[in-house]
């Protein structure tokens, strides 16, 4: 009973019509659709059309069309097709799997859209990734632009500054001086921030004195401190290490960074920097370091978005900042596979933890210290030094700043090529040398001097790499490509002044 | 009976098809992606430029996922023209296309084949012709179903060429 039931309601589901060679319909039993005798197939559905390709000739032949989609205003049905041609006639036999087909459907329907969608997402990575690079690569470019022109500016006021100044004078060249340093530290924060994220920060293990790195911020917030009345105050446990193994430029920038933000944020009171051993293993030890203010403290409700990107909280107190600090701060601390801490209390104050692990190692001999003093050597009065430069501002600056000082000639050279033809008629005692230059580059040029000369005079000048970009692999390909030092822009005039001393007493020892 | 011509969209799934069917005939686009199975027959009378009206019969196939020939062989009979779809940010719908183009060809010999990029709304034109250009991957028209972009110019040069 129960399968005469199902084959009964299979019947309901097929439907047989019977079509002449021109697509006259010629018999239909009209159980799926509702069509008239007489009338042409042509007209219910584009699908029939494939007919005419079909009987080009009247042998016997039949095809089955599974999954054809026959929709109407009101519904649709999906049935397999089979279509025997026979004779004149053309027997089309339709079977309604609509239930069976939008079952598979929904499996298909999920089945691509996962699919899809990874791809899409994939997509979206791909874009964000492209677009990352872009950012990097621009960040890179306008940090070069940047910093040609704020390596006058700074450099000009320092001038500026030692010439004889009103009392009104002297206090618009401070504020140019103040603004232009801190667009200099804004450029640096776009510049690491840009770093971090794109995975080229580097860090440079470097054996250096550690007591020096910690003396030297307390020369500097200490004076700050006097200028806003504050207490500051230093400690150093005496367990740590003389020489420790790290990334110093790093570690600097981050007490320095911290210690700006306590003294931005703190008017009365106290600061204090103190620096303890946690353990020590092998040659690896753990330092902490804690920095503790008693300024306006942070919301507790802002505490856990202190190390994001662009947070400011006191907009209204209107104090200067990218709001890059504290991230880049807690992202050189995770490069430095270190951990750091903040506790807050509005109106009393913030305490920063912060624990790195850095190495040591015994040794008799110390390293050298990053600022040894060199002078020139007294054999001269004055000492010829050759700039290669194309920026005007900068051959200005540097001419100005030199032939100030007294004890040196400046040449200008534009670019390489006019380097070299200097060289080879006069002798120098230290060459600047840009990098970026057209015809021969700062790299070619220096390549040129150290190779084609038998003379000693000229290949074994001293001879200092000058340039706005300052990352590391720049560093090094100016020491592989034969030159003695660097010096960044924008440069303060008494880092110059020792850069070039120190290479010209060196080459006098030698 | 009147002038008419089955043309088949092929390709992978998910390049589009279906959305250059329903932009070509109905000028209607829906961001929702939704699976065809089987195949969806539509007609659309296309004026010829000498004045004779065409009806081309648009076949739009389930999409395949590894070759085109999975596709149904009965849905290829009699066709006339065949559109190979790739999507222009899914390499995977073309890296291979040079095989199936292969099979068509040596398979349907009088077929006109015609291959088109589609989504060009999701890339850079400029950047996807290099990159098209650089591996070498043929294609007739770079379009795109949900801007409209090159659709019914396409279909209509398509019309024109298989008339002649």
């Amino acid at each position: 009973m129960k399968d005469k039931q199902h084959l009964l309601q299979f019947n309901q589901k097929i439907q047989l019509t019977i079509v002449s060679f021109d697509g006259i319909i010629k018999e239909t039993d009209n159980k799926l659709f509702d069509w008239k005798t007489g009338s042409s197939i042509y007209d219910t559905h584009p699908f029939f059309y494939i007919i005419e390709s079909l009987t080009n000739d009247s042998s016997t032949k039949e095809f089955s069309f599974p999954c054809i989609h026959f929709k109407n205003n009101t519904s649709e049905k999906l049935c397999d097709v089979s279509i025997k041609i026979k004779h004149s006639e053309i027997a089309i036999i339709f079977y309604d799997y609509t239930e069976k087909y939008k079952e598979l459907n929904q499996i298909a329907q999920q089945r691509n859209e996962s699919f899809l969608k990874s791809k899409a997402l994939a997509l979206k990575n791909k874009y964000l990734l492209e677009k990352e690079e872009f950012k990097n690569s621009f960040i890179a470019n306008i940090n070069h632009e940047i910093r040609t022109p704020l390596t006058s500016i700074i450099g000009f006021v320092e001038v500026l500054e030692k010439t004889k100044l009103s009392f009104e004078q002297e206090e618009l060249t401070r504020i140019i001086k103040r603004d232009s340093q801190h667009l200099h530290t804004l450029v640096d924060d776009m510049i690491d921030i840009s770093k971090i994220e794109s995975g080229q920060l580097k860090i440079v293990e470097e054996r250096f004195v550690f007591s020096d790195l910690i003396a030297g911020l307390n020369e500097s917030y200490s004076r700050l401190a006097d200028e806003k009345n504050l207490q500051f105050e230093t400690y150093i446990d005496s367990n740590i290490q003389e020489y420790l193994i790290g990334d110093r430029m790093r570690i600097y920038q981050i007490l320095n960074n911290l210690l700006n933000n306590a003294f931005k944020f703190t008017e009365e009171g106290k600061i204090s920097l103190s620096v303890t051993k946690n353990y020590q293993r092998t040659n690896k030890l753990s330092i902490n370091f804690k920095i503790e203010d008693t300024g306006i403290g942070i919301l507790e409700e802002h505490q856990p978005h202190v190390f994001d990107r662009f947070t400011r909280f006191n907009e209204e107190k209107q104090i200067s900042g990218t709001g890059l600090g504290l991230a880049i701060v807690k992202n050189l601390i995770d490069t430095l596979n270190g951990e750091i801490k903040m506790t807050s209390q509005p109106e009393k104050g913030t305490i920063f933890n912060i624990k790195l692990p850095l190495k040591f190692e015994i040794t008799k001999s110390a390293p050298e210290r990053k600022k040894k003093k060199y002078t020139l050597p007294e054999n001269k009065k004055k000492f010829r030094i050759l700039l290669v430069e194309d920026e005007e501002t900068t051959q200005y600056l540097v001419m100005k700043t030199l032939i100030t000082h007294g004890s040196f000639y400046v040449d200008v050279a534009i670019h390489g090529e006019e380097a070299i033809h200097y060289i080879e008629r006069r002798n120098y005692d230290l060459i600047l040398m840009d990098l970026k230059m057209t015809k021969v580059d700062g790299y070619q040029a220096t390549h040129m001097i150290r190779n084609n000369y038998g003379d000693k005079v000229i290949s074994e000048v001293p001879i200092v790499g000058f340039t706005a970009n300052t990352n590391a692999t720049e560093r090094d390909k100016c020491l592989k490509s034969g030159m003695d030092d660097f010096i960044n822009k924008p440069f303060k005039r008494e880092d110059l002044i020792y850069i070039i001393t120190k290479q010209i007493a060196k080459k006098a020892a030698d | 009976m009147k002038l008419s011509k089955k043309v088949v969209l092929l390709g992978h799934f998910g390049v589009g098809k279906t959305s250059l069917f329903k932009r070509f005939i109905d000028n209607e686009f829906s961001e929702e992606y939704k699976v065809t199975l089987g195949v969806q027959i539509k007609k659309k009378v296309i004026q010829l430029p000498d004045g004779r009206e065409l009806s081309m019969i648009i076949w739009d196939t389930e999409g395949h996922s590894k070759s085109v020939e999975d596709t149904r062989k009965s849905y290829l009979l009699g066709s006339h023209a065949f559109i190979y779809v790739f999507d222009v940010t899914r390499e995977d719908t073309y890296k291979h296309m040079d095989k199936d183009l292969e099979y068509l060809k040596n398979t349907y010999t009088n077929v006109t084949t015609k291959v088109i990029g589609n989504k060009l709304d999701l890339v850079s034109e400029k950047i996807i012709i290099k990159e098209l250009k650089e591996h070498n991957t043929p294609f007739d028209c770079l379009t795109s179903a949900k801007t409209n972009k090159n659709v019914q110019k396409f279909f209509l040069e398509l019309a024109e060429e298989i008339t002649k």
